[in-house]
């Protein structure tokens, strides 16, 4: 015999659940009356989202003057901001999408959160670009629309493939997103009591009735959209990656930032979902179905990407000394020793040194310790992108214009300010909709794969007969 | 009547089989002739060997990683096919003997090996901390014993499992798995700096660890195709390994194909657009002359073809479908890697020679030899693994 045990696959859910019990754990967070706690959130959320929108207003008014942004740092936080939201959002889209094709069954108990925050974080990102043009009355310009002055954008640009890449990933999650909620929607529709409920889910389930060919159709789509949202996952992050890539700055023009960005991204991500779920399945009593065996496996994809991007960290040093090339060379240590040392020793504790903890199962399995390396992982990988775009910046090929780059509140502020979107619309997505995706969670529970046959006593079992639930119940 | 799936076909490869004889014959009349070239033209045998030895490593290098990925994620679709990677990465520590001709032969294939050119050239001389013989040489064992260690293990701990039914095997596995594709990740890296990068010693890209993984791996699933091709035509496992494995494999093909393009692609249009001579030139000598044309069918034969063909759910179940993509991509497969290395030696153009075809004869004989040798003396399948009868039992819509 080994000396090791059989280790045996977890339960996907929890405690001792039925269909009916799952439907009322998950729909009536949605069917209650608003809790006050819900309100109190939301004033905060809110008041942040004021503080975001004031601090754009002046921004329009007065110019992005009013940042930090100087000669040669002409990108600062509006940039480092926009890619750490968007790379948050990857998360979501990897689970949704790559998980499902890899039949990962454990998906079902967080893919519904986590595409929320996909959509919500991709919001986030799209205000930085967004604001950061001068002119925003002319935004549309970005677009390639015939005009009487054959003005076009520059379809050379990696910023204008960034417009493609980035709305188009928005519209595929969003239609991901919401084929996955249909089935649910139809369920909280059944259970509701008021008529304005009943209306509204009404429309957004789209007479869905749960026949078997509303289902077949249903998983055609499901299928064919995460077919397009798989590549959607890499080629964001690398079109990303390649705003800063294709130039010729020192740190920046190097051929590994495609995948090492999309790591990255999946890094931070995943941080998010475990921040963001941590606290919800408190709130919500999800322990069930949120399992901490959920956690370690996402632990453990937090360790993989970690660990790839601190493999990335270590290729770009080796190829700066074994390039020869002196600027790159000169970039690589002015970050390890140079006046902004802090924001590279910081991103690699955070981002390196931090998860590589999840080796050990003891601390995968720990629920505050988890927590804390959640949002370690954040600020981690927000100081990655700020040690990518100030440090080559700052010091440029002309040393007379070095200069330290520091920001200012309105920089602050208005990164502060997009939590405050981020949040009210996380708050909106918790109380209308179902925040686990109950169709799917239902279908990898032991019931939902009868056998009706005893393997011991070799007899057959009538299947139960499950009495629907009568419609206008109260809740 | 159980509903329990059983395994109705032999599982021992005949031992009285030709099969791995005829490859030794093959393959030691390859390695012949390539030895007899040697002494026509000395140059040309390393490089040639070269390509041949960097592409059956590769496919080891790939099995490996994939028996690790199988076991961390506790997979259940490839257990019937998982024995083929583990004799795969359980050669690596025979297959280690081959490297030799590529250390006596470094002088010959590797310019920043000769001090005087390193002391005329500043930036070999800025590289000669890494770039160095007996650092070289060091490093090629280094890799070859954490190689050979894995392969060794991962098949020594799955065959005690066939005898003892113990699972708790399938614990330790994952346990040697997990920093396992860690040490892989990083040495096949460097292997792939020292052998095909550095062939170019200005040439750099930070990509070129994960451009060498792409290929190796997009070319193991064709591998792994044609051997349970082989196997069937030989009678055996025909009922065990049925469509729907075969299928996966597909998909695995179908998403490294995707794979490989993209992280191409990537490293080509960075190198491209920044325009930088010191980066440029490598592609540039390898989009000039009739090298232009192995360039251009890698767009069209490695990623064109086999994805649009392989997008298609029925090409998938197509045997002979899937057998003539396979094969294509293995020819390109070489030709990549003969296009990665020929043009230093020879750069204007193809220059094809004999010992190319004999030196891959050689190496391909002696590395499918030492398949089938190992191969005979376990089962086929892994008969006591916990995720056998979900394998065995699997269905489309899962």
């Amino acid at each position: 015999m080994s000396k090791y045990e059989y280790v045996k696959e977890p339960a996907l859910v929890k405690g001792d659940h039925d269909f009916s019990s799952l439907t009322r754990l998950v729909t009536d967070i949605n069917l209650r009356p608003t809790p006050k706690a819900w309100y109190v959130a939301m004033i905060g959320a809110n008041t942040l989202l004021f503080v975001m929108i004031a601090a754009i207003g002046y921004l329009i008014w007065e110019g992005t003057g009013i940042w930090g942004l100087t000669n040669p740092v002409g990108w600062g936080w509006a940039i480092i901001n926009f890619v750490w939201w968007v790379g948050i959002g990857h998360a979501g889209t990897l689970i949704s999408a790559i998980l499902f094709l890899f039949r990962q069954d454990w998906r079902t108990a967080i893919n519904r959160f986590a595409e929320a925050m996909t959509i919500f974080a991709v919001m986030c990102a799209g205000v930085f670009p967004a604001i950061h043009v001068g002119r925003i009355w002319v935004i549309y310009w970005v677009f390639p629309i015939p005009n009487q002055m054959q003005m076009w954008p520059n379809f050379n640009s990696p910023l204008l493939w960034d417009v493609f890449a980035v709305s188009t990933y928005f519209t595929v999650s969003l239609l991901f997103w919401y084929v996955g909620l249909v089935p649910d929607l139809a369920t909280i529709r059944d259970r509701a009591t008021s008529k304005i409920r009943k209306i509204c889910y009404g429309i957004f389930s789209l007479g869905w009735t749960g026949s078997n060919r509303h289902w077949w159709n249903y998983e055609k789509a499901y299928m064919i959209l995460a077919g397009l949202a798989t590549p959607l996952v890499l080629s964001v992050h690398t079109i990303v990656s390649f705003d800063f890539a294709v130039s010729m700055i020192p740190g920046w023009h190097t051929t590994i930032f495609p995948p090492y960005f999309v790591a990255g991204a999946i890094f931070s991500g995943f941080a998010m979902v475990l921040t963001l779920m941590l606290v919800a399945r408190k709130i919500y009593g999800m322990k069930d179905i949120m399992t901490n065996d959920h956690m370690e496996k996402m632990n453990i994809i937090i360790l993989v990407t970690g660990s790839m991007v601190g493999f990335a960290y270590m290729m770009e040093f080796f190829i700066a000394w074994y390039s020869g090339v002196e600027y790159e060379k000169a970039i690589f240590m002015l970050r390890a020793t140079g006046p902004y040392a802090w924001a590279y020793w910081t991103m690699m504790t955070c981002n390196v040194l931090s998860p590589q903890f999840f080796w050990f199962k003891k601390l995968r399995r720990s629920v505050g310790f988890t927590f804390f390396i959640s949002i370690v992982v954040n600020i981690g990988m927000w100081f990655e992108r700020f040690v990518i775009t100030v440090t080559s910046l700052a010091n440029d090929y002309l040393p007379s214009s070095w200069d330290y780059y520091s920001p200012t509140i309105w920089d602050v502020l208005t990164y502060v300010g997009t939590f405050g979107l981020f949040f009210t619309m996380f708050l909106l997505f918790l109380r209308f909709l179902p925040m686990v995706a109950l169709a799917e969670i239902k279908a990898v529970t032991p019931q939902a794969d009868p056998h009706n046959y005893d393997e011991e006593t070799k007899e057959f079992i009538p299947p139960k007969v499950e009495v629907p639930e009568p419609q206008a119940q109260k809740v | 009547m159980s509903h329990k799936p059983t395994i109705t076909d032999s599982l021992q490869f005949p031992a009285d089989s030709k099969v791995p004889r005829a490859l030794f014959g093959l393959g030691a009349a390859g390695i012949i002739a390539s030895a007899v070239g040697y002494f026509f033209n000395a140059d040309q045998f390393f490089a040639s060997y070269l390509v041949s030895f960097t592409f059956f490593t590769g496919i080891g290098i790939a099995a490996l990683m994939m028996v690790m990925l199988h076991h961390i994620t506790r997979s259940s679709w490839g257990v019937l096919v998982r024995r083929i990677s583990e004799v795969f990465s359980a050669n690596m520590m025979i297959w280690g003997i081959f490297l030799i001709p590529v250390l006596l032969g470094i002088h010959n294939l590797y310019h920043w090996s000769h001090e005087d050119a390193v002391m005329a050239d500043k930036l070999l001389q800025g590289k000669s901390a890494y770039l160095n013989t007996p650092f070289f040489i060091g490093r090629q064992v280094l890799y070859f014993v954490i190689w050979g260690f894995l392969g060794y293990k991962l098949h020594k701990a799955s065959v005690e499992m066939d005898e003892t039914g113990d699972w708790g095997i399938t614990t330790h596995l994952r346990k040697l798995s997990a920093p396992g594709i860690l040490l892989l990740a990083l040495s096949l890296t460097f292997a792939s700096f020292d052998w095909l990068m550095s062939v170019d010693p200005h040439w750099f890209s930070t990509m070129f660890g994960v451009y060498f993984f792409a290929i190796c791996f997009q070319a193991f699933w064709p591998v792994m195709i044609l051997m349970v091709f082989f196997l069937q035509g030989q009678g055996l496992l025909k009922k065990t390994i049925q469509q729907v494995h075969i299928y996966d494999l597909g998909a695995w093909f179908f998403a490294f194909t995707v794979f490989y393009a993209y992280i191409a692609f990537s490293q080509f249009l960075l190198i491209y657009y920044a325009n930088i001579p010191e980066e440029t030139l490598w592609y540039y000598h390898r989009l000039e002359g009739s090298w232009k044309y192995i360039a251009y069918s890698l767009l069209v034969f490695r990623f064109a073809v086999p994805f649009l063909v392989l997008m298609n759910r029925e090409a998938k179940h197509r045997r002979s479908v899937l057998a003539f993509i396979s094969i294509v991509v293995l020819v390109i497969h070489f030709a990549e890697i003969y296009w990665i290395v020929m043009p230093v030696f020879s750069e204007h153009g193809i220059h094809f020679n004999w010992m190319d075809i004999t030196t891959f004869l050689g190496l391909g004989g002696m590395f499918f030899g030492l398949f089938f040798n190992k191969f005979q003396k376990h089962k086929m399948v892994p008969v006591n693994d916990p995720k056998l009868d979900d394998c065995l039992s699997k269905s489309y819509h899962q």
